[in-house]
């Protein structure tokens, strides 16, 4: 790898070159906000360009666009000499163009490995073997310790497991790899990579700029992007305020042209201030504090900055002011609200009026049965709503009706309509326009100069130059206190990087957690080496050949239910009709595929389409799983009930000649489950299965990389259907005749086999073999119970206390993941 | 115009079942002769033997991000069957076993919650095992049930009229007049809306979001548990498959009343609305002869299609 040398080489004259992608007059508005306007920008292939701005500037608006994320409401873009159609412009054509971006919100899928990772953004390298993940455990090698050398990241680690760092290093190389690149996007890159990984990413960039490609590097490490880049633009309120060669510019330069303070203004406000000494309303101490600080008082008539990189600590500070009052070393004197900068997520009740959205602040404190009269009310919030200067006329529109800034006032009149002492801002300037921030910090100093103490936390550092001190966090503590005149963009910038004593708490309780994971994953199989050895212990005979097919029998329908429920419970979604879906195939398979074998079988061919569909629809129109399959059951049920009213029927027998094979030595029933668990890892393994589980966690990344969720969601449903079919047909050729009523048990039992096997109901974590073991084990229960004289009445109350004790014990390792 | 009645049409959901019930009635009418003003009072006290438990699954549905309460035919079950066992024919044969059913309704409200706040199990998972435990309770007093003595209050509050209107209208009507006012008129009724559209901004808001989701699950319980008792009455004992139907009779009422199933809007009227319609639906079937299994058909089909029509997720209004 080359290093600095390679630094120093930089083609200085692009300009001469015709640009490899090049945006013109680019707007984009959301609501009254100008994320973009009039924004020309382009850069040459072999360049390296620098992009900063304050948050908020439009930096990761423009990028989405020239990535076919967004679609701008005007302007054009050529790329590699082409003109690019922009209405129909797509994440997928910029991928096959040579765009890749790496996103600074991560888009790994956190339940796949490493090389699957790699997998779901480069599906073009997939060969048809059993063995196509080795290529991408090659691939994914390769590319990792081609930019970060000596990295030594095992590409069969599961992303959840890994380090900020490792996911963000997995990130870059895996964006980086594509064959087709010409064009990388690094959006905060190096935000957690320490400074010899921040090295060896530079280096690879400056190479990979001499191959030829062009690499657009954002940054607010301002002195990295001024020592990588060939060229700086700097964006300001969604505009390109300022551009130039990296060789003549300076910090200063770029601080100034992203917007800094206007120091005039700042001056004023600090008069206004200096009388303000209230009660102490917040004590910080003990863990808390970076060294041996003396313990944080914050007063009322104060406004505290909480800085620091993303991620901190800062985020957890108020979280905990605001969940108690007292512990971990906080001590918080009167009530708090919490105004979050998310709106979307945290803020806005978005079926209710400007109205009802403020006056919740005053209702949610009151006791359930008070009554509220609204119009009663309405005097208070209107006092509220103009104190922000928010046009009281609009109290009565739909929250959603009002542009952000606004919709962020009302969120905090919603605060302020109480006389809360305390209020904790979220970053709450997120995505505000320029004037609504201005206004804003009017109306933060008011509600401090009336006797209250702000606690803003903020992403954009020039913001605390509205406080009257800032805390600034790092490793998740608070390492510098800077007061007044102090107080400076770069004061604290330099404090954010400097590194609290390392923290050496983690390594135990990875370390803790691991073995409760592998606890969970070793329940299936330990519970039935458990019931198997209790069984033989009763009746030695059960482990004979014929004892076990016995007992195994009705274990095949249970394992093949429970895998169809597993690629369900895969994409984070519950099958409520897989039982009912069985009866009706014994039903269908034991009747009318009896007397009329290709009738018979066009139904069932139509069923397993019916449930495709139903995954289709559940997908498409976003509607809850449970509510359709449970709809569904019921179809199914009745069309069983009207096919065969009562219980009769017979087997074909060419289907029970298919179940009944022998290979000597082995009891059929044995062969089927081991088959069954065969299918079910080989479809979990292949590529396809990848991306079912891939949607199962990060929908969002899939979708960017080009993924239909509908089709997968045909197919998942498919796959469930099809298994479940084979359930039916196996029951009719074992049991030679059909029930409707016969499924109904198994919904719940496959559940609780998923459940038990290992998986997650969330998260698209599952275990094929796993399912298997908790399938034959929970078959064998209801075996074993009879064979001690328990009623079986008492079944359904075992498995069901068994469901709950597995998630509980399931829960309680989330919580030490949460806490370690 | 015609803008203002869609709108009006979208915000007060209701509408749509109300008119189902009317034009099924209206068909019904001039279709059958079989279908008068007396057939119509069976259908009100089926309806409001269903309006009940709707009522509790719509307040657990609206408490949002897919909660739903499947224990409520196991609840109806057991209660019945606490009823037949514990009742004697005399004042005190009804308190207790009112007394007991409350109890156990309160018991297993607060169960389900606590799988759901505590352990983070889904709402549909935890209430689908307090099912099965449930369920084999009531296959254990199953063995015990010999004669069902009924009290005669409680008859009467099961089959007794006043004036010819079926007692059992009147209570349904009662318990959906109190839910309306204090979803309408009460903090609670806020609190659960704003809980059910956003819960992390509603605990930013201060809402205690644990207590109230708990008490939905609670209100759920009881109002199933207080309809098994009516039922066990009604029917003059109790029998396994008893609470089945209000599985997805339940759901249904509250799909097709307009209620959100992504939770934080409700409709007592669109519940009422629905839980006449569904069982409208099934009489319909019934005189026409359709067997149970084309009734089960239908139903299922009837909540999947309103469910695909109304789409799931929580619309904008600037989409």
């Amino acid at each position: 790898m080359a290093t600095s040398p390679a630094l120093k080489q930089r083609p200085q004259d692009h300009a001469s070159l015709p640009p490899l992608a090049a945006l013109t007059r680019i707007a984009k508005t959301y609501g009254d906000t100008h994320a973009n306007s009039d924004v020309n920008f382009d850069i040459a292939a072999g360049e390296v360009v620098g992009l900063v701005g304050a948050n908020g500037a439009g930096k990761s608006t423009l990028m989405r666009i020239l990535c076919g994320v967004t679609e701008p409401n005007s302007g054009a873009m050529r790329f590699d000499g082409q003109e690019i159609d922009l209405a129909v412009y797509s994440p997928q054509q910029a991928r096959e163009r040579g765009i890749r971006i790496v996103w600074q919100e991560l888009s790994l899928s956190p339940n796949l490995s490493v090389a699957e990772n790699f997998y779901v953004e480069q599906p073009q390298f997939v060969r048809r073997s059993a063995f196509w993940l080795r290529d991408y455990h090659r691939l994914a090698n390769e590319a990792i310790e081609r930019i970060f050398p000596g990295a030594a990241i095992s590409t069969r680690r599961l992303v959840s497991d890994m380090t900020i760092a490792e996911r963000q290093m997995v990130e870059i190389s895996r964006a980086a790899c594509d064959p087709r690149l010409k064009l990388l996007i690094l959006d905060e890159p190096t935000s957690s990579l320490g400074a010899e990984r921040s090295r060896q990413l530079r280096d690879f960039v400056r190479a990979l700029a001499g191959e030829g490609k062009a690499v657009i590097f954002i940054s607010h490490k301002l002195s990295e992007v001024l020592s990588l880049c060939d060229r700086v633009v700097a964006m300001r309120n969604g505009r390109i305020a300022w551009e130039k060669p990296a060789n003549e510019a300076n910090i200063d330069d770029l601080v100034n042209a992203m917007g800094g303070a206007g120091v005039g203004q700042r001056a004023a406000r600090r008069d206004s201030r200096l009388e303000a000494a209230g009660a102490v309303q917040v004590r910080i101490d003990g863990p808390w504090l970076a060294g041996d600080q003396r313990p944080v008082e914050l007063r009322a008539g104060e406004v505290i900055g909480l800085a620091g990189l993303e991620g901190s600590g800062q985020k957890r500070l108020l979280q905990a002011l605001f969940a108690k009052k007292h512990g971990d070393g906080l001590e918080r004197h009167g009530p708090v609200r919490y105004v979050s900068g998310d709106r979307q997520l945290e803020g806005v009740f978005p079926l209710w009026t400007v109205l009802d959205n403020v006056l919740i602040g005053r209702v949610a404190q009151w006791a359930g049965w008070r009554p509220v009269n609204v119009q009663k009310n309405r005097p208070a919030v209107e006092k509220a709503a103009q104190r922000l200067s928010l046009d009281p006329g609009r109290l009565d529109s739909n929250i959603l009706e009002l542009s952000g800034g606004n919709q962020q006032k009302a969120l905090v009149a919603r605060a302020l309509i109480d006389e809360a002492g305390i209020i904790l801002l979220d970053d709450p300037t997120r995505g505000v326009d320029i004037a609504a921030k201005r206004d804003f910090y009017r109306v933060v100093r008011e509600i401090a100069a009336a006797g209250r103490l702000v606690i803003w936390l903020s992403t954009e550092d020039l913001e605390f130059l509205e406080c009257d001190r800032v805390l600034v966090f790092s490793g998740g503590k608070i390492v510098t206190e800077l007061r007044g005149e102090a107080i400076s963009e770069e004061a604290i910038v330099a404090s954010s990087f400097a590194k609290p004593e390392k923290s050496a708490q983690s390594a135990p309780a990875r370390e803790d957690r691991s073995l409760l994971t592998m606890l969970l994953k070793s329940i299936p199989f330990v519970s039935l080496v458990l019931v198997f050895a209790a069984m033989t212990y009763q009746n030695p005979l059960v482990a004979s050949g014929f004892g076990l097919q016995l007992l195994l029998t009705p274990a095949v329908t249970l394992v093949l239910i429970a895998v169809a429920q597993m690629f369900i419970v895969g994409g984070s979604e519950i099958d409520l009709g897989v039982g009912n879906f069985c009866g009706l195939v014994n039903v269908v398979s034991a009747t009318i595929l009896f007397t009329a074998p290709f009738t018979g079988g066009a139904i069932l061919i139509g069923l397993i389409a019916a449930y495709a569909l139903m995954g289709l629809l559940i997908q498409a129109r976003a509607i809850p799983a449970i509510v359709v399959t449970l709809g569904a059951s019921f179809v199914w049920a009745g069309l069983g009930q009207t096919i065969q009213p009562s219980p009769g029927g017979a087997s074909p027998e060419w289907l029970r000649a298919m179940f009944s094979f022998k290979v000597p030595g082995i009891p059929t029933p044995l062969l089927l489950i081991f088959l069954v668990g065969l299918a079910a890892y080989s479809i979990d393994r292949s590529p396809a299965g990848t991306i079912l589980r891939a949607f199962g966690s990060n929908v969002l990344a899939l979708r960017r990389a080009g993924w239909s969720h509908n089709r997968y969601s045909v197919l998942r449903y498919g796959i469930a259907s099809i298994f479940v079919m084979i359930a039916g047909l196996y029951v009719t050729a074992t049991n030679g005749a059909s029930d409707i009523n016969a499924g109904t048990s198994y919904t719940l039992l496959g559940i609780a086999a998923v459940v038990i096997g290992g998986c997650q109901l969330l998260g698209g974590v599952i275990a094929p073999l796993g399912v298997v073991a908790g399938a034959v084990t929970l078959a064998l229960i209801g075996a074993l119970l009879a064979s001690l004289g328990v009623s079986t009445d008492y079944n359904a109350a075992v498995q069901g206390t068994l469901l709950i004790l597995i998630l509980a014990l399931q829960a309680l390792a989330g919580w030490r993941r949460s806490r370690g | 115009m015609a803008d203002a009645l869609l709108n009006a049409a979208q915000r007060h959901r209701w509408i749509w079942p109300a008119l189902g019930v009317l034009l099924l009635w209206a068909a019904l009418t001039v279709l059958t002769a079989r279908f008068s003003l007396h057939s119509l009072s069976g259908v009100a006290m089926s309806a409001s033997f269903l309006l009940m438990p709707a009522l509790g699954q719509m307040l657990v549905i609206t408490t949002g991000r897919g909660n739903i309460d499947l224990s409520i035919p196991s609840v109806i079950t057991v209660s019945a069957y606490v009823t037949v066992v514990t009742a004697s024919s005399g004042m005190n044969g009804f308190w207790l076993p009112l007394f007991l059913v409350i109890v156990i309704a309160v018991g297993v409200g607060l169960f389900n919650a606590m799988l759901l706040l505590v352990l983070r199990i889904p709402a549909m998972i935890a209430t689908l095992a307090t099912g099965y435990i449930l369920a084999t309770a009531t296959l254990l007093v199953n063995a015990r049930v010999s004669i069902f003595p009924r009290p005669p209050v409680l008859i009467w509050l099961a089959t007794g009229r006043i004036g010819g209107l079926p007692v059992i209208c009147l209570i349904a009507l009662t318990v959906a007049a109190v839910v309306g006012i204090v979803l309408a008129r009460t903090a609670f009724g806020k609190q659960l809306s704003a809980v059910g559209q956003n819960i992390v901004a509603a605990r930013y808001a201060g809402v205690q979001t644990a207590r109230l989701i708990a008490s939905a699950f609670v209100a759920s319980s009881l109002l199933a548990s207080l309809t098994g008792m009516l039922l066990a009455a009604y029917a003059g004992g109790a029998f396994l498959e008893m609470g089945a139907p209000y599985l997805l009779q339940s759901v249904g009422a509250v799909v097709l009343g307009g209620t959100l199933i992504a939770g934080g809007s409700a409709s007592v009227l669109g519940t009422f609305f629905g839980s006449f319609l569904l069982i409208l639906i099934v009489t319909t079937m019934q005189i026409a002869g359709l067997p149970a299994g084309a009734q089960d058909i239908l139903q299922g089909l009837v909540i999947i299609g309103v469910l695909s029509i109304a789409g799931g997720k929580l619309r904008s209004r600037r989409d």
